[in-house]
Formats: C-alpha cells, sequence, structure tokens
C-alpha cells in the first residue's frame, strides 16, 4: 500500500491504482462524465482533472496512478471554472427536450449541469441534421449523445460484439455500428444501460415512464446460473390495474456489474394470478398426500430446494432433478479427484486469466456472464482462449485464439488427451502418471480428430501463461461419460494449478445439487414442478396449481460462482406458494425465507438470515452480494476409469442450443422476447445431409419430445450439426434439459415456413 | 532561417511590419516561405505560433481557416469535450467576426475557450489550436476590432484562391521515416481496440510485426514524453496490433478496402525486402498491377536472410509479406534480374521501382584482403547460409562450403574462432549467430568505443551480446590479414588506436599507438563494415546519375531516378541504412507511381509536400516545457529470454509486451497531435 494526501487527507492506495479509484475509495468526490468503474479510462470528458503538487498543469486524475508521497488538490477556483466551462461546452446545443428524455432525473448531464451551476448558454455553436437510429431493442438519438464513449467500450471491453465505434470527426462525431449498417449484436442492451444521457434508449421503454416513478426492486436474474444482479423496476398503474405494480424495465448497477439482454429485456415473465384458488389447493395436497415422487426444475430458490427437501425427509418422496442431478454426479466425482467440496474456478479468476481453455460448451449463448469474462481476460491480458468445441462459433472469433474442433461425443477423449499435454510431468500421484502415460493416443486422436500437432499448439500458446483457467461445459455435465470427465477436470485444478469452472447449466442447478439428496428416475404417482406430471404446480400458468414466477419470490440463488445471492419479490403473488403447501403437510416455517439460514451448513452455506446477507455497490468494494460457499475437504480417491470407446455420431445431429436472449420457457413469456421464432439453424452442408431447404418448415423429436421448427441456413456454421432450440417447449422443455446435448434426431418436412 | 513579415514561431517575435526591407529580422526556423519550387506561400500557422510571408494575407481568415481544419481534416479529434465543442466554438466565433458579424465579447469568449482548452484537452491538438489564434487577437488586435466595430468582412472572407493546406503531424510522426500515425496505433491499445491500432500502423507501414521488433526507433528520439521522464516504447507497441490480427486468424485488417477491380496498369518491382513489399503493398491496394522479382529463393529481402531468427521470427515476418501478397501481387523468385531485363520492363511495364538493395559487403581494407581466401567470408554470404538453414532448410551451397571449409550443410562453428569487424547492427548480427552456431570464441574489432556501438546500434543490442559471450575490442583495426602454408586465413595483425582530443577544440581523433599492435589467431574473418549496392544490372546506356557512394540517385522526395519512369527506393537509393528508412521511401515512391502511371507526371500530394516541410522544420522541440502530465512514471520494459534460455537456440529473444505492460505503457503517451497549415 502507498500513502497519497487528497485534499488534505491521507489516503491509501493500492499499487497501480489511479488517483481517481483512490478517491473514490475514500470517499472522496472527483466529478466525471465518461468514468466508467469497469472499463479502462476513457479520458474523454475531462473533468476529473486534479492538481498536484509539484506537476505542472491540471492532471488527469482517471489515467495518472496514484504515487507514494503525492499531493492531490481535487478542488480549487480556477479547477471549478474549467469543470464549468466544460460543462458550458457540453451544454452546447443539447436539445432541452428533458421532459420527454427517458434519462430525465436520472441524467449525469443534467445532475452536472446543476452542480456547476450553468445557467446561461454563453456559447453556441451551429448545428446539423443529427439522425436518430432505431435497432431492435436498441435506439440511438444522435443530437443527445455527449460522445463520452462508455458504451463503445463497454461493447468491446466487457461484451466482446465490439458492435458499435465512434465516426471521428470533431463536432460531427457520432456513434454508429461498426463494420455493418445496422446494428448487429448480442442486444445485450449494456449500451443503454452506461449511456449518462438519453443517447442510447431501450425502445421498448422509451415514453413509458419517469425514472423517479419507478421503483426500483434489487434481484438476481433468473435466467441463468449467472444469477446477475439487477433491478426491476417496477410502477404502480392506480386504478387501471387494480392497484398492481407491472415491471417497466430491468437496470443494473452498470458501473461494477454487467447484464445480458434475457435478463435486461426477459423480466415480465410473471405469473399472474386472481387470487388463492381453494379448490385447485385442496387438489395439490391430495396429489402430495398419494405422491411417490416430485421432479423439479432448477429454477426454484434454495430456500424451495429446501422444502422439497424437507418434505422428502419427512414422506419419503423421491425428488427427481435431471439437470441438478447430473450436476451433483459431476461435482461429486470432481470432488473425489480435487479432494475438494467445490471446484476453485470463479468468473473472478476467469476474467483475470491469461489463458483459458473453453471445452463442451457454445459459451456465448449457454452462458453470457462466462462470455463477458472470458472477453475481459482476452482484452485486458491478451488471454489466449482455446475454444474446444465440435462447431466453430462465428461470434468467439474475436477472443479465439485457437479453435480446436472435435468430433460429437468424444469430450471424454479429449479432456484426457489435454491432460495429458498440459499435465504430464506435473503428477506426482504413480496411478494418475501411469493412466496418463497408457493413454492410447492414437485411438484417441484418430476418434476425436484431435491431432498431436493441434495439442502441441495448445501447449506451446499457453507455456508462458500463468494463471490459466478451463470452463467445462453442459457438454461435458450431460455427457454419459459424465463422471470420468468430472474426475479428468479435476486433475487441472489438483495438478495443474488451473482453475476450472464447471458451467452449471440452469439457475440454480448448483443450490439445488447442494440442497436436495436427489433421486434418479421418477417413479409411481408424480407431482411436477414446472415440469410435466401426474398432478402439476406450474408458474408458467399452464399447470394444477398456479405458483409464483421467479420475479415474484424472494429467497436465493446459488450461482457458478459459487455464491448464494438474494432475489426479492417484485411483482406481488396473490396465489399460494409451496411453502404454504409444506406448511399444510407439516413442514412448518412462517416464510420460506425461514429456510435461508437452514441451509446445509456441511455442503458449504452459512447459517444467515436472509434479511443479514448483504446486497449493496460500493465504490471500495465494488459488488457485495450474498455470501461465498465455503470449500470443504473432501476424501480423494485417484483413480481414473480406462477410457471408454469414444462413439460415433454419424449423418445429420441436432444440438440443444437456445439463441442468445433464451433460456427457455421463462424468457419466452417475456413482451419483448415472446414473437422469437423457434428455428433450426443449419449449415448449407447440414441442410445436404438432412435433405432440407432453406425455409422448410420441419417435424423433430428429440429425446420423445416433438417439435415443429423453421430450418434456416446459417452461413457462418460449419458441418452437419444444427441448433436447436427448446425454449419454445414450455414445461417439456425439462424433459430434455439433461440429454446429451447432441441428438441424430429424424427429421421430417412438413411445408414452408409460411404455411 | 525564413524571411517572414511577422512571426509569433516557438517563443521568438518578429514583428516587421511597416520596417523597410533592410531592417528585417529573419526566423531562425525553417518556414516554408517556399510551398513549392514556383509556389510561394503566404503564411504559416501551427501549434506553436505563425508566421506571416506576405504581408497582404488575412490573418483573421487565416486563423478562421485554421479553427476549421480542426473540425475538418483531423481524424484524431472528436476524444474530448474540450476539444470537440471547443474546437468548433473557436470556429463559429472567429468565422463569426470574419463574416463582419463579430461582437467585442466574442473576443473574451475566444480567450476563455481557449484557457479551458489549452488546460484540459486530450489532446495536443485541443491544447494547441488556440495558441496562434491567442496570438493573432494580441497582435493584430487593431485589425480584428476594426472588423468588429466597422461591422465589415475580412478581405480575404469570399476569396476562392488562396489554399488552406493542413496537414496532422505529431513529433513522433514526424521523426518516423514513413510517418506512422504513432499516437493513433498507440492510442488503440490504449482502448483495447487492437485492430484500430493495426489499421492506424498500415496506414503507412505495412510491415507491422517486422517493424515492431526490428525498428531503430528512431522515433523514439524525438518523443515529446522524454521532456518529462522517458521516451514511450513506441516500437514494441507496434506488435500488439499486428500480434492481435495473427493470433486471432482474422482476414487482412487493411487501413483502407484494397480496390477490388485491378487497374490495367502494371509496375515491376526489383527486390522483395522491406522496400519492395511496400510498394508492392500500395499498388496494389490502389489496383496496380505488380510483379516482383526476386533473385533469392525466399521473399523478404534482408530482414529474412540478413536479419536472425531471434530477432525477427520468420514466421511473423511471413504475416507482413503474405499482406503484400494479399493485394494481387505476383512475385516471381529465383531470378536475377540484369540490364536485358531492366530494358524489358522498360518497354513492358508502365513503371519500374528498384528495390533491390545493398547486397556487397565492402572491404575492411587490411592488407593481404582477398575475397576468395579460405576463412575470409563476407557478412552478407555469412547471414544468407545461417538464416537460409535456420528458417528455411536450406543448405549452404557447395562452392561456399568448399571455400569455407564446412563439413556440415550448415554452419557449425564448432572449435572455431571467429572475428568479425563492424560495430553497426549487421555485425551484432554476425557475432551472435556465430554465437548460436558454436564457435569457441567470437570477437568484434571496432574502431572506435563502447558509447558509439550503443549509439549506432542498440543499448540491448549490444549487452545482449556481451552476456552471450562476445569479446568486444574496442578502438582496433585489422591492418594485415595472415595466412598458411595452403593459403588459408590464419591470423590477424590487429593495430590499437587512441582518441586524442584536438587542442583546437574540434573532434578528437583516432590515432595509432605505436607498438601496441597484437596478433589473433583465428579460423574466419567475417568484414561486416559496410555493404555496397550491386549495380551490375544497369544498362550502361542510360547513363543512370549515381550518389557519391554509389547508389541511385533521386531527389529524395519523388525517388525517381534521371530515367524518367524508373524509380529506386530503399538502400539501393540511400545506401545501406535501416528497414523504416526503405519503408518510408517506398511508400513514397509508390504514391508518386500510383499516379504517373494514369497521368504520366511526376507530382507530390499537399500531404506529402507538408510532411518534407515539416520535417525541415522539425516537428520535436527538445527544450519544450511539458505541463499537464504527471512525471516520473516509468517506461516499461518486456521480458527478454535469460542469456542461458536464448544463447544455443533461435528463440525470439524478446518477449514482448504483456498487455498489461502494454496498456500502461500506452497510458503514458501524451498524443502530441499537431496541426500546421500553409496558406499558398
Amino acid at each position: 500500500m502507498i500513502t497519497l494526501t487528497i485534499d488534505g487527507r491521507k489516503v491509501e492506495a493500492k499499487k497501480g491504482e489511479t488517483i481517481l479509484q483512490a478517491a473514490r475509495r475514500a470517499g472522496l468526490y472527483i466529478p466525471t462524465m465518461c468514468y466508467l468503474t469497469k472499463v479502462k479510462p476513457i479520458a474523454s470528458c475531462r473533468l476529473c482533472v486534479v492538481e498536484v503538487e509539484g506537476a505542472d498543469g491540471f492532471i488527469l486524475s482517471c489515467q495518472a496512478p496514484a504515487l507514494d508521497g503525492m499531493e492531490v488538490r481535487t478542488n480549487s477556483p480556477e479547477l471549478f471554472s474549467h469543470r464549468q466551462n466544460i460543462m458550458k461546452l457540453y451544454d452546447v446545443n443539447h436539445p432541452l427536450e428533458c421532459g420527454v428524455c427517458d434519462k430525465s432525473g436520472a441524467c449525469d448531464l443534467q445532475n452536472k449541469t446543476l452542480e456547476f451551476g450553468v445557467d446561461t448558454q454563453e456559447f453556441s455553436a451551429r448545428d446539423h441534421k443529427r439522425d436518430l437510429r432505431k435497432w431492435q431493442f436498441i435506439g440511438y438519438d444522435e443530437s443527445l449523445c455527449i460522445l463520452c464513449e462508455k458504451c463503445v467500450h463497454v461493447c468491446n471491453e466487457v461484451i466482446g460484439d465490439d458492435a458499435i465505434e465512434i465516426h471521428y470527426g470533431g463536432y460531427n462525431s457520432r456513434i454508429q455500428p461498426k463494420g455493418t449498417e445496422e446494428l448487429e449484436c448480442t442486444n445485450c442492451g449494456e449500451c443503454i444501460a452506461v449511456c449518462p444521457v438519453g443517447a442510447m434508449i431501450s425502445t421498448d421503454f422509451q415514453y413509458k415512464a419517469n425514472a423517479w416513478e419507478l421503483e426500483k426492486i434489487p434481484a438476481t436474474c433468473a435466467h441463468c446460473s449467472a444469477g446477475c444482479a439487477l433491478n426491476y423496476e417496477r410502477k404502480y398503474e392506480g386504478a387501471l390495474e387494480k392497484n398492481e405494480p407491472k415491471i417497466y424495465r430491468v437496470t443494473n448497477e452498470f458501473e461494477f456489474s454487467t447484464l445480458c439482454g434475457a435478463g435486461r429485456f426477459g423480466y415480465d415473465f410473471e405469473n399472474r394470478v386472481a387470487g388463492r384458488d381453494e379448490a385447485a389447493f385442496k387438489k395439490a395436497l391430495e396429489a402430495f398426500r398419494k405422491a411417490d415422487t416430485i421432479r423439479f426444475t432448477s429454477r426454484i430458490t434454495n430456500e424451495e430446494a429446501m422444502i422439497l427437501q424437507r418434505l422428502k425427509e419427512k414422506y419419503g418422496y423421491r425428488l427427481v432433478n435431471k439437470d441438478a442431478g447430473n450436476y451433483r454426479k459431476f461435482l461429486e466425482a470432481y470432488a473425489t479427484m480435487s479432494g475438494k467440496s467445490l471446484f476453485n474456478g470463479s468468473l473472478e479468476s476467469l476474467a483475470d486469466a491469461d489463458g483459458i481453455i473453453v471445452l463442451g460448451t457454445r459459451i456465448l449463448t449457454d452462458n453470457p456472464a462466462v462470455r463477458y469474462h472470458i472477453t475481459m481476460a482476452s482484452k485486458r491480458h491478451n488471454a489466449r482462449v482455446v475454444y474446444m468445441h465440435p462447431m466453430e462459433d462465428e461470434e468467439m472469433k474475436n477472443v479465439v485464439t485457437q479453435f480446436v474442433k472435435y468430433e460429437v461425443g468424444t469430450e471424454e477423449g479429449v479432456l484426457a488427451l489435454l491432460a495429458k499435454t498440459m499435465l504430464e510431468g506435473k503428477i506426482d500421484v504413480k496411478k494418475i502418471e501411469g493412466f496418463l502415460k497408457d493413454l492410447d493416443e492414437g485411438y484417441l486422436s484418430a476418434e476425436s480428430n484431435v491431432g498431436e500437432e493441434e495439442l502441441e499448439a495448445v501447449k506451446t500458446s499457453l507455456a508462458r501463461c500463468r494463471r490459466i483457467a478451463l470452463v467445462v461445459g453442459e457438454d461435458c455435465i450431460n455427457h454419459p461419460r459424465a463422471t470420468q470427465i468430472a474426475r479428468l477436470a479435476a486433475l487441472f485444478e489438483r495438478f495443474g494449478g488451473i482453475s476450472v469452472l464447471p458451467v452449471a447449466p440452469k439457475t440454480n442447478s448448483l443450490g439445488v445439487a447442494l440442497i436436495c439428496d436427489l433421486d434418479d428416475e421418477s417413479e409411481g404417482y408424480t407431482i411436477g414442478y414446472n415440469t410435466p406430471g401426474d398432478f402439476v404446480l406450474s408458474s408458467l400458468g399452464e399447470g394444477d396449481l398456479d405458483m409464483p414466477a421467479l420475479n415474484q419470490q424472494e429467497g436465493t440463488f446459488t450461482t457458478l460462482n459459487k455464491r448464494v445471492v438474494p432475489t426479492n419479490v417484485a411483482l406481488p403473488f396473490k396465489g399460494y406458494v409451496l411453502n404454504d403447501i409444506a406448511n399444510a403437510l407439516g413442514v412448518e416455517a412462517e416464510f420460506t425465507i425461514d429456510y435461508t439460514e437452514r441451509l446445509p451448513k456441511e455442503k458449504g452455506f452459512e447459517a444467515v438470515r436472509f434479511d443479514d446477507i448483504p446486497y449493496y455497490f460500493s465504490n471500495s468494494e465494488g459488488e457485495v452480494r450474498g455470501y461465498e460457499l465455503r470449500r470443504l475437504k473432501h476424501g480423494v480417491d485417484s483413480s481414473l476409469e480406462d477410457i471408454a470407446e469414444l462413439p460415433e455420431f454419424n449423418g445429420p445431429i441436432l444440438y440443444r442450443c437456445d439463441p442468445v436472449l433464451q433460456f427457455g420457457p421463462q424468457t419466452y413469456r417475456a413482451s419483448q422476447l415472446e414473437g422469437e421464432e423457434p428455428v433450426l439453424y443449419g449449415a448449407q452442408q447440414f441442410a445436404v445431409a438432412a435433405k432440407l431447404q432453406e425455409g422448410m418448415r420441419v417435424r423433430v423429436n428429440v429425446g420423445g419430445v416433438e417439435m415443429e421448427r423453421v430450418f434456416k441456413i446459417d452461413p457462418t456454421l460449419k458441418g452437419t450439426i444444427a441448433l436447436n432450440p427448446t425454449f419454445d417447449l414450455g414445461l417439456s422443455e425439462d424433459l430434455l434439459s439433461s440429454n446429451y446435448r447432441y441428438s441424430q434426431s429424424k427429421i421430417e418436412v412438413v411445408g414452408q415456413a409460411n404455411e | 532561417m525564413a524571411r517572414v513579415v511577422f512571426s509569433t514561431w516557438r517563443g521568438e517575435f518578429i514583428d516587421n511590419r511597416g520596417k523597410p526591407e533592410e531592417e528585417w529580422v529573419e526566423s531562425e526556423y525553417k518556414l516554408p516561405e517556399r510551398y513549392e519550387a514556383d509556389r510561394d506561400a503566404k503564411a504559416f500557422i501551427g501549434w506553436d505560433g505563425f508566421a506571416v510571408f506576405d504581408e497582404s494575407i488575412d490573418v483573421v481568415r487565416l486563423g478562421t481557416e485554421y479553427a476549421h481544419t480542426y473540425q475538418k481534416y483531423s481524424e484524431a479529434c472528436g476524444r474530448c469535450a474540450p476539444g470537440r465543442w471547443g474546437g468548433r466554438i473557436l470556429y463559429d466565433l472567429m468565422d463569426k467576426i470574419a463574416r463582419g458579424e463579430g461582437e467585442v465579447s466574442d473576443l473574451e469568449h475566444l480567450k476563455e475557450v481557449s484557457r479551458t482548452m489549452m488546460e484540459t484537452s486530450k489532446c495536443e491538438i485541443g491544447r494547441t489550436v488556440p495558441k496562434p489564434l491567442l496570438d493573432m487577437m494580441e497582435h493584430y488586435h487593431d485589425t480584428f476590432m476594426d472588423l468588429i466595430e466597422n461591422k465589415k468582412k475580412s478581405p480575404d472572407y469570399d476569396k476562392e484562391d488562396i489554399s488552406y493546406i493542413a496537414k496532422v503531424t505529431a513529433p513522433c510522426m514526424d521523426a518516423c521515416p514513413t510517418h506512422v500515425d504513432i499516437p493513433a496505433y498507440i492510442e488503440g491499445v490504449r482502448d483495447l481496440r487492437y485492430d484500430d491500432s493495426l489499421k492506424a500502423t498500415r496506414k503507412s507501414m505495412p510491415l507491422a510485426h517486422t517493424c515492431g521488433r526490428v525498428c531503430p526507433h528512431p522515433c523514439e528520439d524525438e518523443c515529446r514524453r522524454a521532456n518529462l521522464d522517458e521516451p514511450i516504447s513506441i516500437m514494441e507497441l507496434k506488435r500488439i496490433g499486428a500480434d492481435y490480427e495473427t493470433d486471432r486468424g482474422f482476414e487482412w485488417l487493411h487501413p483502407e478496402e484494397p480496390a477490388k477491380e485491378k487497374t490495367d496498369k502494371r509496375v515491376a518491382i526489383v527486390g522483395a525486402g522491406p522496400a519492395g513489399l511496400t510498394a508492392a503493398y500500395y499498388l496494389g491496394v490502389r489496383g496496380i498491377q505488380c510483379d516482383v522479382y526476386e533473385e533469392l529463393p525466399v521473399l523478404g529481402g534482408e530482414v529474412a536472410v540478413g536479419v536472425p531468427q531471434y530477432r525477427m521470427p520468420i514466421e511473423k515476418y511471413n504475416k507482413d509479406i503474405e499482406l503484400a501478397k494479399s493485394v494481387g501481387t505476383n512475385f516471381i523468385m529465383n531470378t536475377k534480374v540484369d540490364a536485358e531485363m531492366l530494358r524489358k520492363f522498360d518497354k513492358e511495364y508502365d513503371a519500374t521501382l528498384l528495390a533491390f538493395g545493398t547486397r556487397l559487403s565492402k572491404k575492411v581494407r587490411a592488407k593481404n584482403e582477398r575475397d576468395d581466401m579460405p576463412g575470409y567470408w563476407g557478412a552478407i554470404n555469412f547471414l544468407d547460409c545461417v538464416n537460409l538453414w535456420v528458417k528455411y532448410g536450406i543448405p549452404i551451397p557447395q562452392e561456399v562450403r568448399e571455400q569455407q571449409m564446412l563439413d556440415k550443410e550448415y554452419v557449425d562453428l564448432t572449435g572455431k574462432t571467429v572475428v568479425c569487424v563492424g560495430g553497426g547492427f549487421t555485425s551484432m548480427d554476425v557475432v551472435r549467430c556465430s554465437i548460436r552456431c558454436n564457435a569457441d570464441k567470437v570477437i568484434m574489432l571496432y574502431r572506435r568505443d563502447e558509447k558509439t556501438i550503443i549509439r549506432n546500434t542498440t543499448y540491448e543490442e549490444y549487452h545482449e551480446a556481451v552476456e552471450e559471450g562476445v569479446e568486444f575490442i574496442f578502438h582496433s583495426a585489422v591492418e594485415e590479414i595472415i595466412e598458411d602454408e595452403n593459403g588459408r586465413l590464419k591470423a590477424l595483425k590487429v593495430n590499437r588506436f587512441e582518441l586524442v582530443p584536438d587542442p583546437g577544440g574540434g573532434r578528437p581523433q583516432l590515432v595509432k599507438i605505436e607498438g601496441a599492435d597484437f596478433e589473433i589467431e583465428c579460423d574466419y574473418l567475417i568484414p561486416a563494415v559496410s555493404q555496397a549496392a550491386d549495380l551490375g544490372l544497369l544498362p550502361e546506356e542510360w547513363e543512370l546519375e549515381l550518389t557519391s557512394w554509389g547508389t541511385l540517385k533521386t531527389n529524395g522526395r519523388d525517388y525517381m531516378t534521371s530515367r524518367k519512369g524508373l524509380f529506386a527506393a530503399g538502400d539501393c537509393e540511400y545506401g545501406p541504412m535501416t528497414i523504416v528508412n526503405a519503408v518510408g521511401q517506398a511508400r513514397r515512391a509508390a504514391s508518386v507511381i500510383s499516379r504517373f502511371v494514369h497521368t504520366g507526371e511526376i507530382t507530390l500530394t499537399d500531404e506529402e509536400i507538408m510532411e518534407d516541410h515539416l520535417r525541415r522544420l522539425r516537428v520535436y522541440d527538445k527544450k519544450e516545457k511539458v505541463t499537464g502530465w504527471l512525471p516520473g512514471l516509468p517506461r516499461q520494459v518486456s521480458e527478454k529470454l535469460g542469456v542461458d534460455e536464448r544463447k544455443y537456440n533461435n528463440r525470439e529473444v524478446n518477449l514482448g509486451f504483456t498487455q498489461e505492460e502494454a496498456i500502461a505503457e500506452a497510458e503514458r503517451c501524451m498524443r502530441c497531435y499537431y496541426i500546421a497549415m500553409t496558406a499558398v
């Protein structure tokens, strides 16, 4: 630590921190317009200039490092006058349309204009026509833009789309799509989030509400296992909606955290019911009384999972959750090899890595948050990114330094080869050393199609890396050989000093896997919770008893980042909740969240009350939300099985994969996302193999679930694997969620797209 | 020196207005009073003041145009609030006064905006554009007041016969022989937009991998950051963008899209070295078909066969070569061009560019020095033999093996003593390659001292050679080569010198120390004192003009030889010089040729004319005091392989910056863009 003086106050700073960072951590204010905490200093607004003893002129505090013994002055009449002048310049020709601007009331330009008392327009400039652009979710009003560049930086540096750029030209500068006429991106909407004025806007939200009318409900995104922080912003609509609030938009604390488009635009998936349906509730209790099995998905809170576990303990139900079940087996197998109850990887270690291997996931759509952390590693540390998958992903190209294509089904063989490449010579356990030595590389290479040269290239490219991360995806977790794959993955943690992150497939797969004692298969009378069954509890509104959706519940999720994070009620639910059923069945607690402090400590949870779980953001600590699970010691078993015969998949293959912004029935219910058509995307080569043509309507049957899709050719794809979405399948989606993602299914042409 | 009516340039104050001509004071700076041979300049305005050459110039219009330029021409701008809006307001207010609608309060507003721009702008453009305008308002106050009080248009306001020719520059850009847009490519690194970084480099430097590694970086000698602490590590930051493209397997990031259709114009280029590749790239981008003839079996010229693998890995250089290929260049290898072919080119092509370098090793001028003596091995041939094997697996030709008594198909110096005479980059390559060829003992003889050898090469190069075990003997020269009974080189008789100060205060003289001679027994003497151009290919009847040092003569601006349509660039024009020098010349030549093939005329663009004027004037001012930046931030140093890791192999020694180091270094860059403008 170093010590400097800011405005006469002694302030501590870490080496490498800037003056601005040091000041903010100490709670000292320096005005900025373009500074965005989560990206590199942009240095365009110049408001943050300060005086430094011994340095001539004004120093830009966002970029200049804090140095030991430095004396900084953040304010003086001269600094004030420069800042005021800069604000006067910012205000030149800025349209005075605050009354109809989305940003009004939460606008940095308004705030700083006020702060610096700019009450007259001393300067003017001739203006010219400025464009209004409108893309699907995102709109851009050039005349409101102050060119702070935050949107451009976040898009390139955090998201990785690199879809927008500045068109330079002095006063004529503007933001424009990069390399394309119209905006082509993954629609994360971070550009909207970071915009300090009303230039980048949500086309849906425009003219709907004033910032000050909206009430922020801090919560956790319910769509995937990243569990990102978000605010549901709601408003009561008066008599029209019988005083029921409605969510108008989702925002995020963009200085410190990031949100994808599904979280931002797919928020109104609530299940609205008129009131308590007593008859249905009675039937539900009857169903529970005779049930043998409760089958459920991982889109529930930890507390609900705990209730189900208690019900099991009391009534001996079989608890079946397929995706969490597979994940649980994966983690258990992993733990026996790593010696720790949980893996060592995290999103933070990923962003900090200088070498990354991604195996068995189409990560850009599977888990946007993981992808953003890979982007950060790539941009900031020039991380080598080895992307191993049967399909290349065009949109990952600007971070991937090596694509290794392997044959479908050969993940076990590929990981074994990778372990041999990366770990040989580092292993001090004879058995494992012998295992790697005895690998039949010729066979594995031939079957997986991953050659010696490619592996050598992986090794060379990662040779200088000091912080390597391995991301293991759902293709591995739901693989028939998942436990062996898990044990191979654990070798990287145990012997390679590599941080391993197995990406939990669904929102709360990790929580369920740790909390519930799961059974493999359903037997007898089955209650389905958000999944088909003899009696169905559903938050999708299509079951026998309505349940609240995740934006209507309070409780916690356990994220892929091993954190227990709270979510809150954004919208009321007037019906019955799971806790009501449990109480009626003698498993008693006043509130669902009473279970928060009872989550199993032997699995790493803490005995902390829901209301005591932190959820805040600060300049000194960044995002402080939830707590981290403890990693406990675990018994070690160093044995590995022989590699099973690698399977062969021939002909057209379907890969279960939702498009960006869709994660299943929840997102598909949201008003901005419900219009999306389920499309089967394949390469030209796939079309030939499956005898399909662009625009055909096809019926496919995957794992017993039938679905109709329009087939389209995606020119960026290669090979005979097509991307088959399942987000439109409602409750049935769960039936497929734990299958190995690749399948060879019958594809039947039933007509044309417009029929 | 320049004749001026008025000047505030670089702190001088000259006001000859109303004085008789014989009392005029001259400016001490090389201001561009003559724009072109037949065009006089009326005024010059820039970051450091303004100068008037023609008393009739309308300074208000001049200032207005200068402020306008900031808006119109400068791609660099638009990156900060004070610059973006302030620049616009400067222009609007100046224009308001110039068109006769100004108020006295506008002068105050101009001063106020100028003050904030000068103190807080992001780059030097914003900080310096107000400077000459303030000078004007002060020294031509009456002119301004006349327009304002009488609501009068400025005299030249509607005139269109005066050209205001502007150019954006920076001290580093000016110093770079090919004027790379250095602040832009550094900004690309700082902003984590590595594609933008590479595109900025390639605007004037197609060999981004190469000059991100082995450039002697004259830019760093004129980096303004040195006035504050240490110069930016400019060269190494160039690698970042190039590696970004290569590592991710992107398609070529061209600064401008290459012409989709080829024109019917064809150019022959002799030599596929840095100059030839550069010309081929910039001509190819403009749709001109180039045939490049290369004598060697490989492409790349001296960078391929001269510069060793450990300094310039061929995989990386090949990327630069592929870039030149990507615009449709046709390479014809293993073809030594002779006079007959040149005559043919003259008829068949629309222009010919000679870029064959200097590939004859000069002698050390010792007694008994013979090319055919076994053990006497010219540096160029020695490095050819080493590099062709190391980089391409091409064995040594039989005749060389015989002359140099080599029993393997590659250079193996086990048990041998090698003496190199030199002091420049080539000699460093020779001695360090000799170490890697496992020589027993490697000695470098140099006439001058340690300080000079470092100045002629780099600090790193010299110290790495010392670490690897090269023995340097300074103030020494070979007097005589001694052969054995079989006529093989056996030993050298070496004289020693000392530096004797000149009592008259002139340069100290090297004086031989009598009685200090000594002998070195050795197996090889490798002269690496300099190289000369092999001019055997020039048709005699063309009677091409040559320089006194035996290279092709051009005017150093358009690179045409004394024969119309025949151009020359790179070492065969300049003499042995740097890669970046060859690139700079070839880029200019390509530009001239691209117009010549269509019009038959030799012209320079205004951009190029200004480039040359500014270089004469010098953009960098060593004495300037830098403000607004925190001093004392150390220059980043990249990691190098340890001596034991590198000594006996050809791994790249300089591992380059980590991204963190690169970004930290890029953040030190002060973006010293300036705008200069000449009124003609």
